[in-house]
C-alpha cells in the first residue's frame, strides 16, 4: 500500500526546504508523516494507544525540523530520516517506561498511516502546549491551530515579525528538549 | 496540537538552521583562545622556545595537536547521524603511535639509568592537572555546540569531544612545559588526554542527548 505521496521525490523535498521553500518543506513533512506514523503505531499501539503514538510522531516530527541540518544535501534523506524517527522512538518509548529495540528493517516494511479523524479528541489538545509559558503557548496556538501568518501574529500580540519569528522558533526548540521528558 | 498544526508551526519557522561545522569550529577558536590567554598568563611560555623546535620535541606539541583535529572531525561526522566515520577512529591511533616510536628511539639513544629520571622528571602531577584545566573551557564549549548535532552514540561522541578538548590543551600546555623528552610526554601527556576524554565520555549521555 503505496500512497501517492510516499512516491514524491523526498530528497528534492527537502532541498528545496533547505532553501527557503516552505511549500516544498510542507510537502516533505505531510508526506514523510503517514509513513512515520505507520512506524510508531506498529511499535506502540498495543501500549499507548493511538493519542499516545501520535504523541510520539509529533516528537519525531520536532526532531526532524530541528535537526535538519544535520542531513547532507549530497545523501538520499531516507537513511537520515529514519535514523532520526529511529532514535526518538527509542528515545520515547524509554521515557515512557519501555525499553524497544527497532530493527532498521522495519522502516522498509512499514505501512503508511492516515490519521484518525482526531486522536487526540477525546484529550487535552493543549496539553503539548500547556508544557510551555503562555506566551509562546499562545504564539504556537495562533500559527499552527488558528493558522495566522507571522505578520498576523506580530500584529496580535504587538511584537514585531522578526520577534515573532524568534519566539517561534525558541518556542520549537523549547518544546523539542521539553517533550522528551515528559512522561504522561 | 493536532499533528497538522505541529506541521504548520514547523513550516513556519524560518529561522535558519544552524551550521554544525561552522559552531564548532567558533566555539573552538573562542575558547581555545581563553585558555591561550590563560596559559601565557598564568603558566608562562617556556623561556627557551627555541629548543622547541628540535623534532623529537617539537612532537610534543604537533601530536596532540594533530590528535585534536582528527578527534574534532569524528565528533563532527558522529553528530550527523548518517555520515560515516571512515577512517577517522583508526586516524586517532596515529599521534599514539608515533609518541611510542619517539619514545622507543629514546630509549635506544639514552642511557638507560637516565631512563627513569627522564619519564618521571618533575612535573608530573603539574601536568596531569594543567591539561585538563585547559581543557575545560574548550569541551564545554564544542559539547555546546555539538548539543545542536544529532549523534546516536553520545557516550562515543563525548569521548571524541574530551579528545579533541584534550588534544588540544595539551598541545598548549607543550608551549609551556619544559619536559622534553618523549618517555615524559608518551606517558603523562596521554594519561592527561585521557582523563579528559573519559570525563567526555561520561557527560556526553547527558550533555548530548537530544
Amino acid at each position: 500500500m503505496n500512497s501517492g505521496p510516499a512516491k514524491e521525490d523526498w530528497d528534492a523535498l527537502m532541498q528545496a526546504a533547505l532553501d527557503g521553500d516552505s511549500t516544498a518543506y510542507a510537502r516533505f513533512l505531510r508526506a514523510v508523516t503517514p509513513v512515520l506514523r505507520g512506524i510508531v503505531l506498529a511499535r506502540g499501539n498495543a501500549q499507548f494507544g493511538a493519542a499516545g503514538c501520535e504523541d510520539i510522531l509529533q516528537e519525531v516530527l520536532l526532531a526532524i525540523h530541528l535537526k535538519r541540518h544535520t542531513w547532507r544535501r549530497a545523501d538520499p534523506i531516507r537513511p537520515w530520516l529514519y535514523a532520526i524517527a529511529r532514535h526518538k522512538v527509542i528515545d520515547a518509548f524509554r521515557a515512557r517506561g519501555r525499553a524497544i529495540t527497532v530493527p532498521v528493517e522495519d522502516f522498509h516494511e512499514v505501512l503508511a498511516a492516515p490519521a484518525d479523524p482526531d486522536p487526540l479528541a477525546d484529550r487535552d489538545r493543549d496539553r503539548m502546549l500547556s508544557l510551555l509559558d503562555p506566551r509562546a503557548a499562545d504564539l504556537l496556538r495562533g500559527i499552527g491551530v488558528a493558522g495566522d501568518s507571522i505578520a498576523e501574529t506580530a500584529g496580535r500580540l504587538g511584537m514585531s515579525e522578526g520577534a515573532v519569528r524568534v519566539a517561534l522558533h525558541r518556542a520549537l526548540k523549547k518544546l523539542g528538549s521539553l517533550r522528551e521528558r515528559h512522561v504522561e | 496540537m493536532k499533528t497538522e498544526d505541529l506541521i504548520a508551526a514547523l513550516v513556519a519557522d524560518r529561522e535558519s538552521a544552524p551550521n554544525l561545522t561552522r559552531a564548532a569550529m567558533l566555539a573552538l577558536a573562542a575558547t581555545l583562545g581563553v585558555s591561550a590567554a590563560l596559559l601565557t598568563m598564568i603558566w608562562g611560555l617556556r623561556p627557551d622556545m627555541g629548543a622547541a623546535l628540535e623534532p623529537l620535541v617539537a612532537l610534543k606539541t604537533l601530536l596532540p595537536l594533530g590528535l585534536g583535529g582528527v578527534a574534532l572531525a569524528l565528533a563532527l561526522r558522529l553528530s550527523h547521524p548518517t555520515v560515516a566515520v571512515g577512517g577517522l577512529p583508526s586516524a586517532l591511533l596515529a599521534a599514539p603511535a608515533l609518541a611510542l616510536i619517539a619514545a622507543g628511539l629514546t630509549l635506544t639513544t639514552t642511557d638507560p639509568a637516565a631512563w627513569q629520571m627522564q619519564a618521571v622528571g618533575k612535573s608530573i602531577a603539574k601536568c596531569l592537572a594543567s591539561i585538563p584545566l585547559l581543557a575545560a573551557l574548550p569541551m564545554a564549549g564544542l559539547m555546546v555546540a555539538l548539543r545542536q548535532g544529532a549523534c546516536l552514540t553520545p557516550r562515543t561522541t563525548g569521548f571524541a569531544v574530551g579528545l579533541a578538548a584534550g588534544g588540544f590543551a595539551a598541545m598548549l600546555y607543550s608551549l609551556h612545559c619544559t619536559e622534553d623528552s618523549p618517555l615524559f610526554y608518551s606517558l603523562w601527556y596521554s594519561l592527561a588526554v585521557l582523563v579528559v576524554a573519559g570525563i567526555g565520555a561520561a557527560l556526553g549521555p547527558r550533555l548530548l542527548r537530544w
